[in-house]
């Protein structure tokens, strides 16, 4: 048996990259048509959609956190300029509606421009109080938005967002975004993998080992750091624009600190800098509670009959979401002090954080020899 | 080369999970029922009624009130016959959390159980993010405690509800105001929803009847309101009225009281929990304070105090805030498939509308709108008043 | 605008500005030693305030009970609030952070908002949703009235209970051996263990000192509101953490000052007008420009080296300052300049936009007039303090006390 799966496994881990990467993409382009031939409820398709939404956010944050090793807590509030972009021009709060690529472009630009500006000032700083200022920066954006009732409607929110219309398509049903949202994960990854192994993602993954070894050798940390936040903003307002548009109606209590926290938990579950890993922790973090749930509430007294586990019903019937706050915090303890290059790790962040582990330091030396004698790219 | 296999062993588990999650999804949508049809005799039949409620988060005790009150009147009025057919009512019970990003997941998951109607949300801001996929599927909603205002006004003709809004709640608490010749008013929210939709309402009645209103605000979750406390001692009010909900409302009235004021306290019915006094350091900094609800008088109901004790032979617990309007929102549900003869949602939402139906509450009619009226029309004196005596909330007219 | 209603926004501006500094001190002392900013700080001092809460509900203190048996519950749970409390403090950073001594300090970070997100909702999976209440009749209820404003005589009680602590902090740190210790793993770990400082029992007890302090205000904060809900740590630690920064992080008087500003800030700007907020905005401009005038050019002056010393040049350096539109911006965008010339111009640049822009705020405030900040802002003015201050001066008001690594 133990044979068996080393040899399933060994196959699955020879398999060049590009076939995980067809594999997953046919595997999400294949998933709404299970349920348009009806052999999945509408709500896996919702569900999904929100996965992918959660992966722009994760992937997008993973350039902050992951790339550059900057820790920005107010992530949800670029979301929230994105959203809010697309709810006041498209809907019937000052009755205007307009095109679709003007406000996605806005949006972008906008959570670009509000990246930008809490950069400039606070990138001088140590990391860590990035961290706070992003924060304090994420709640006086989501109180902002609260309290600014002429534009924003307060807390009562903005209902009734119009669906976009593509180039004449419009846009309405769950299976029409995922594929909306599919494209623009799809995009997103493949420019962000291209920016990765780029000039410029080396000097962010220099910036994170080491910065000022990295100054001295050429990399400008100020605008390395400052590219990463205004980037990841931008892909944060893309998120956004869409998710307004799917969920017609948005309110500031979409926008808490508590959605910042679960992306940084999908990044970090995932593996920091690695953007399989990113996509993996969103898939992870925001479908198995819903799984959980289900199985226990569903399927599981579908199949052995109604007195099926009653306590856990009723304990996931009223305690659930508790739980799952108390395990995501856990989840990220334990993460990053057992396994803190995530699930799927990123090479070069492993050996980062195994630098005391002679295994990994073995590896490296073997690598910068396999590369030196020209067998092997230095790609990481 | 550990970690690596640990890696291998999670890319085929992986694999292994999304392939028999696949297949596990498509076994169990077999199930649903497509509805009535339409005049076979002497069948039964079971039809499916949609709870969307929130049974944890911040209010979860007004969705426990609701689903056990649904759970009554499914018991009551299961059984039911049109034309020969027996209709058997099984409810399908979605908790969203009060989160209005969970909404549309519950709202999608009750429409592909095949619900003919639901009852819910519990709040507004859930109602506003399902409504759209309600209306989609053409099922109709009928909220029992969604009260804020322009919801029956954006144009979604699949939603009711049994409760009364806010901008009749906060014109009465207004009105109240007026009438203790109030010449300075304190109007305080929380910055939720619900309290901000209700205080503007009461601030604006207060300052069309002439007198001089101080806007003040906290925040959900708040511990300490001495600046707010400081400003409302500084412009010495008559009334201090607080839209928000309880827990927040005797953090204030403790320290106000604390602060000396002697002013006179009101609230609408977010604060109409007995617990209020617990939060505000007894009963005493509460004693004579005023509230409203922001449904009937519970006193003047026909069936209320049948449905009350009930309820409380049933839970337990004595019944909690709009558990009637809940239990009358099935009722008409009930009884507009009764008057339609169908169990499509388009012939229920037409029927909802025609329907006058003989609840808890008393005689019910829905108007254009959704919104439920009385025969014979009515204002705020519709509103039920309440003070608070002693250790509770004693109704007063 | 009456002169109570201006005392009364003061005196519970100190109030809530002492707690926040109980609660400030254990984020200054764990950031002057690890470099950590600890954010399951303000979920220790929750956890604090119900133990407290839940020992007296335990005990059944009510009204009937004789006084000194009330004490004596009292007393027994604050004991019970201070072990237990120090024992989580302990726990915490033996098992979260002491793992991550050696990786980057985003990875601590990373594990103490995953402790904090933990313990909040343990706290709700223990103790249910619904807030805590602290039986009343412990609570002394007097009250002196001074100017037409009530001081409770609570307050009274939270604020000099918190200047003794304080002062025995104070102690600890600068008279102790422990406290000697502590300075010395706050300046360069391993030097002090090669000195034979036991490192991590030091941090140790940094973390149960911390915890301890944070118990004490989340008891007293208990008794003051009645009341305590699992989330009401969060903010209270954000605005802790705000006034620690505000004060210059891993400084103990700094906390303290931090503290009281921020208290203030948020009782003043919401209940004053903007008329005498703008008074307060002078008040910082004339100490903008004693900083542009007198005392930076003084120091800069002093950083002259003797080789160099020349009247011409120090007044070179001085002119930057006093004539900063004109001669900093010059120098700035000069080709050659002097390295010191070229700090100072920047310096000056900044302070001068700093006072440009208090101007500006006094000058559109004394325009507004009468009107007033509504409350509904009043936690985005913490926060905009907390951005205000990281942006222009990181290093907080009194300065960092600790020897600044990169």
């Amino acid at each position: 048996m133990a044979e068996m799966t080393a040899r399933v496994s060994g196959f699955f881990g020879r398999m060049p990259r590009w076939v995980y990467v067809v594999i997953a993409l046919a595997l999400a382009i294949a998933f709404p048509l299970l349920e348009q031939f009806g052999l999945m409820q509408t709500l896996w398709l919702r569900l999904g959609t929100r996965v992918l939404v959660y992966v722009l956010l994760a992937v997008g944050l993973n350039l902050v956190l992951g790339e550059t090793g900057l820790l920005h807590l107010g992530y949800v509030a670029f979301f929230a300029v994105g959203a809010y972009t697309t709810a006041i021009l498209s809907s019937p709060r000052f009755g205007i509606q307009w095109n679709f690529w003007v406000i996605v472009a806005l949006a972008m630009g906008l959570s670009m421009l509000f990246g930008f500006l809490i950069a400039v000032p606070t990138l001088r700083l140590r990391g860590d109080y990035l961290a706070i200022v992003t924060l304090a920066f994420g709640e006086i954006t989501r109180m902002t938005l609260n309290n600014w009732e002429t534009l924003t409607n307060g807390p009562g929110g903005i209902p009734g967002i119009y669906p976009p219309n593509i180039f004449g398509w419009t846009v309405d049903s769950p299976l029409e975004f995922f594929y909306v949202l599919l494209v623009a994960v799809v995009i997103v990854i493949y420019l962000l993998g291209n920016v990765k192994d780029s000039r410029i993602g080396r000097a962010w993954n220099a910036l994170r080992e080491d910065e000022i070894a990295a100054h001295h050798s050429g990399v400008r940390p100020m605008r390395a750091k400052m590219l990463a936040v205004v980037m990841s903003s931008g892909i944060a307002g893309l998120a956004g624009a869409i998710f307004a548009y799917y969920q017609q109606f948005i309110n500031p209590t979409y926008f808490l600190f508590m959605q910042s926290t679960i992306v940084v938990c999908m990044v970090v579950l995932g593996g920091m800098g690695s953007i399989p890993g990113a996509v993996l922790g969103a898939v992870v973090l925001d479908a198995t509670p819903e799984v959980i749930r289900q199985a226990f509430t569903t399927w599981l007294p579908g199949a052995f009959g109604r007195d099926f586990l009653p306590g856990v019903q009723s304990a996931l019937q009223t305690d659930f979401d508790r739980y799952r706050m108390a395990i995501f915090g856990l989840v990220i303890v334990l993460m990053v002090i057992f396994r803190p290059e995530g699930l799927l790790p990123n090479k070069l962040w492993k050996r980062e954080v195994h630098e005391e582990d002679p295994r990994e330091l073995e590896k490296t030396h073997q690598h910068l020899f396999d590369f030196e004698e020209g067998k092997q790219d230095l790609e990481v | 080369m550990q970690f690596e296999r640990i890696r291998r062993i999670l890319a085929l588990g992986l694999v292994l999970v999304l392939a028999l999650s696949t297949f596990g999804l498509g076994g169990c949508t077999q199930d649903t029922d497509d509805g009535a049809d339409d005049g076979a005799t002497g069948t039964t039949e079971t039809i499916k009624i949609g709870v969307h409620t929130s049974l944890t988060g911040g209010l979860a005790d007004y969705g426990f009130a609701a689903s056990e009150a649904l759970k009554i009147a499914a018991e009551d009025f299961t059984g039911f016959e049109v034309d020969g057919t027996t209709y058997e009512i099984e409810l399908v019970i979605k908790d969203d959390k009060g989160e209005p990003a969970e909404a549309p997941i519950v709202a999608q998951q009750l429409v592909d159980e095949g619900v003919v109607a639901v009852i819910g949300t519990l709040t507004s801001g859930a109602a506003n993010a399902a409504l759209p996929i309600y209306q989609t599927a053409g099922i109709p909603m009928i909220s029992g405690s969604a009260t804020r205002p322009d919801l029956t006004e954006l144009g979604f003709e699949n939603f009711f509800r049994t409760c009364l809004r806010d901008d009749l709640q906060g014109a009465a608490i207004g009105e109240w105001a007026l009438e203790l010749e109030a010449a300075k008013v304190v109007v305080m929210d929380d910055r939720g929803d619900y309290a901000v939709a209700l205080g503007n309402e009461v601030q604006a009645t207060v300052e069309a009847g002439g007198a001089e209103v101080l806007r003040q605000e906290g925040q959900e979750g708040d511990q300490d309101f001495s600046a707010q406390v400081a400003n409302i001692m500084g412009f010495d009010p008559d009334v201090v009225i607080f839209t928000g909900y309880h827990r927040e409302a005797g953090l204030l009235f403790k320290q106000l009281r604390e602060a000396g004021s002697d002013a006179q306290f009101m609230g609408g019915d977010g604060i109409k929990s007995n617990e209020i006094a617990q939060g505000a350091g007894g009963a005493a900094n509460v004693e004579g304070a005023f509230c409203t609800f922001g449904g009937f008088a519970q006193e003047g109901m026909p069936g209320y105090a049948d449905f009350a004790a009930k309820f409380l032979e049933v839970t337990g617990v004595e019944a909690g805030p709009y558990a009637e309007n809940n239990y009358d929102a099935l009722g008409a549900v009930v009884e507009a498939i009764k008057a339609s003869g169908s169990t499509v949602g388009a012939d229920i939402i037409e029927a909802l509308h025609d329907v006058t139906y003989e609840g808890v509450q008393g005689t019910l009619q829905f108007d254009e709108n959704g919104d439920v009226t009385v025969p014979g029309g009515g204002g705020t004196d519709l509103i039920p008043r309440f003070e608070f005596k002693g250790e509770a909330w004693e109704f007063l007219g | 605008m009456s002169p109570e209603h201006i005392f009364s926004l003061t005196i519970s501006g100190i109030t809530v500005g002492m707690i926040y500094a109980l609660i400030a001190l254990g984020y200054t002392m764990v950031y002057g030693v690890l470099q950590l900013i600890n954010f399951a700080h303000g979920e220790v001092f929750t956890v604090g305030g119900y133990i407290a809460a839940s020992t007296l509900i335990w005990a059944g203190v009510d009204g009937t009970t004789p006084l000194a048996v009330k004490i004596g519950y009292f007393g027994l749970a604050l004991l019970v609030s201070l072990v237990l409390t120090a024992a989580l403090g302990w726990l915490i950073e033996r098992l979260a952070y002491r793992p991550l001594r050696q990786q980057s300090r985003i990875i601590a970070l990373l594990a103490a908002i995953g402790t904090s997100i933990f313990l909040q909702n343990m706290l709700v999976i223990v103790f249910g949703p619904q807030p805590i209440i602290m039986p009343t009749a412990i609570v002394p209820t007097g009250f002196v009235e001074v100017f037409g404003a009530r001081i409770r005589v609570l307050q009274v009680i939270i604020i000099v209970v918190s200047l003794v602590l304080m002062a025995l902090l104070t102690w600890i740190v600068k008279g102790t051996r422990m406290g000697k210790a502590m300075r010395a793993t706050s300046q360069d770990r391993e030097a002090a263990e090669m000195m034979g400082i036991e490192t991590n029992l030091t941090i140790s007890f940094t973390f149960v000192m911390g915890s301890s302090l944070a118990a004490i205000g989340g008891f007293l904060v208990a008794m003051y509101y009645g009341s305590l809900q699992f989330n009401t740590g969060f903010l209270y630690g954000l605005k802790a953490f705000t006034a620690a920064v505000l004060g210059g992080i891993g400084n103990i008087p700094g906390a303290v000052v931090g503290s009281l500003i921020l208290g203030l800030a948020e009782n003043w700007g919401v209940g004053l007008t903007l008329e005498l907020l703008a008074w307060l905005f002078v008040l910082g401009v004339l100490v903008g420009l004693y900083f542009q005038l007198v005392r930076a050019p003084r120091r800069r002056v002093a950083h002259i080296a003797e080789e160099f010393r020349t009247p011409e040049y120090e007044s070179r350096v001085r002119n930057v300052y006093l004539f900063a539109p004109v001669l900093a911006v010059k120098t700035l965008f000069s080709e050659r300049t002097d390295a010191l010339v070229y700090v100072s111009a920047q310096h000056a640049v900044r302070l001068m936009l700093g006072n440009a822009i208090l101007a500006a705020v006094a000058i559109a405030f004394f325009m507004a007039g009468d009107i007033q900040f509504s409350s509904k802002w009043q936690h985005v003015i913490s926060f905009v303090v907390l951005m205000a201050i990281l942006m222009f001066r990181p290093s907080g008001i009194l300065g960092e006390n600790i020897v600044e690594k990169v």
